[in-house]
């Protein structure tokens, strides 16, 4: 519990240990260079989006920008019952100091060779011996065997 | 970025480094390469910061001081994302979570620093799971989440046992937060927790809308609540004892469990 009781005088608030998780996500439109979106908990405000990133990432932040987003109640499950998607927080967070962020491509194929006697590897082994087989003869030069003799 | 800080996350996040645990700073805490094995003993640059009592102090011009001096991380944003080697990678190898035995044995600034990193860490975790599911590829290590939180649960026990006792030591106190037993509306009674307001409660019109008092109207409902709970309690009861002797008719020289 967080009480939020400002009033002039009081000492400033501060959370120790805060559990406030920040996911930065890939904008689905397309965003200026300098904005990041986060998907935040919904008890948090532009204030604390703000501190929170230049006390504990020390990123810059110009300005922070917060919407809601309703989570749909549209979609029914097996039992036609209503399912609802939670709702969420998100914020648009720009950097100050001209600094720009893309967000990178964390999925990049990569090479790899199966492991020595896995199962990978053998099915690999099989797959190259099936398209081996289903080869024409490479004597008849791209010929297909419909016709000849 | 390319300089490596000196505690890799595996080194945190594993229980076997507790004797190699090198504390840094919460931005500096990103864990490197975790390709290698499982609980590494990477050796620790120099920049690192050490709070083995090995350590000397280096004594400044202005004066002799405790310098526990924390390498800051220049990695802003880069934080939320995996070092660059795991990106594309299947499986990302990581170690066991924090255990309460081993984080009591932590001093309270080590406490702190250990939550920061955990948060940054799960962080990077959440961010890799929306990536993955908006690419629609299978999240790497996906029990590296459950750890993170079942760590981060643990400290929360540990630093609450710590200040109850620090509580109950200095004035007494046996509650961090005030409260009280009431009884509802229904004839529950519970343990209220205060909660602050700005004005007081006669002039809170949704705090008098809550009746902490049971009505008379309410207590056959109650009477009918109690009389249908022992009435389940005794079918329960029964329903044992005649599980027992059936069990006992047909396996005669089975002995009772001692329940």
């Amino acid at each position: 519990m967080i009480s939020r009781i400002i009033r002039l005088g009081n000492p400033q608030l501060r959370i120790f240990r805060p559990s406030w998780f920040l996911t930065l996500v890939r904008p689905g439109k397309e965003q200026p260079q300098d904005t990041v979106q986060f998907r935040i908990p919904m008890e948090m405000t532009k204030y604390d989006v703000k501190n929170y990133l230049e006390k504990i990432y020390n990123v810059p932040v110009g300005v922070v920008r917060t919407r809601i987003q309703f989570g749909s109640n549209k979609k029914r499950n097996h039992l036609n019952q209503k399912v609802k998607q939670p709702d969420y927080k998100v914020a648009y967070v720009q950097l100050a100091l001209g600094q720009t962020f893309t967000f990178p491509d964390i999925f990049p194929e990569k090479e790899r060779a199966p492991a020595e006697g896995s199962m990978e590897e053998m099915q690999e082994k099989f797959m190259e011996d099936e398209k081996q087989r289903q080869k024409l003869d490479p004597r008849r030069g791209g010929v297909t065997e419909w016709f000849g003799l | 970025m390319a300089a490596s800080s000196s505690t890799g996350r595996v080194l945190t996040l594993c229980k076997q480094f507790q004797n190699v645990f090198r504390i840094s700073s919460a931005t500096n805490a990103r864990q490197r390469a975790v390709s290698s094995a499982k609980c590494q003993t990477s050796l620790l640059r120099g920049t690192s910061p050490i709070v083995t009592p090995s350590w000397s102090n280096p004594i400044s011009s202005a004066g002799q001081y405790r310098a526990l001096h924390t390498t800051i991380s220049r990695r802003g944003l880069e934080d939320f994302f995996d070092s660059p080697e795991n990106w594309g990678e299947a499986n990302v190898k990581s170690g066991a979570p924090w255990t309460a035995k081993q984080l009591r044995t932590k001093s309270n600034e080590d406490l702190h620093k250990l939550w920061y990193v955990l948060l940054k860490e799960k962080n990077m975790l959440l961010t890799l799971e929306q990536e993955a599911k908006r690419q629609r590829v299978q999240m790497p290590s996906p029990e590296r989440l459950r750890k993170v939180e079942r760590s981060m649960i643990r400290l929360e026990t540990v630093v609450k046992e710590r200040e109850n006792a620090l509580r109950l030591l200095q004035t007494g106190q046996e509650k961090g937060r005030p409260g009280a037993w009431r009884r509802n509306i229904f004839g529950y009674v519970y343990w209220y927790r205060f909660k602050e307001y700005a004005i007081p409660w006669y002039m809170n019109r949704r705090y008098k809308r809550k009746r902490f008092y049971t009505p008379k109207f309410v207590e056959p409902h109650i009477r009918l609540r109690i009389e249908n709970y022992l009435r389940e309690r005794a079918r329960n009861e029964n329903l044992k004892k005649r599980r027992l002797a059936k069990l006992q008719e047909r396996f005669p020289q089975i002995k009772a469990p001692a329940s």
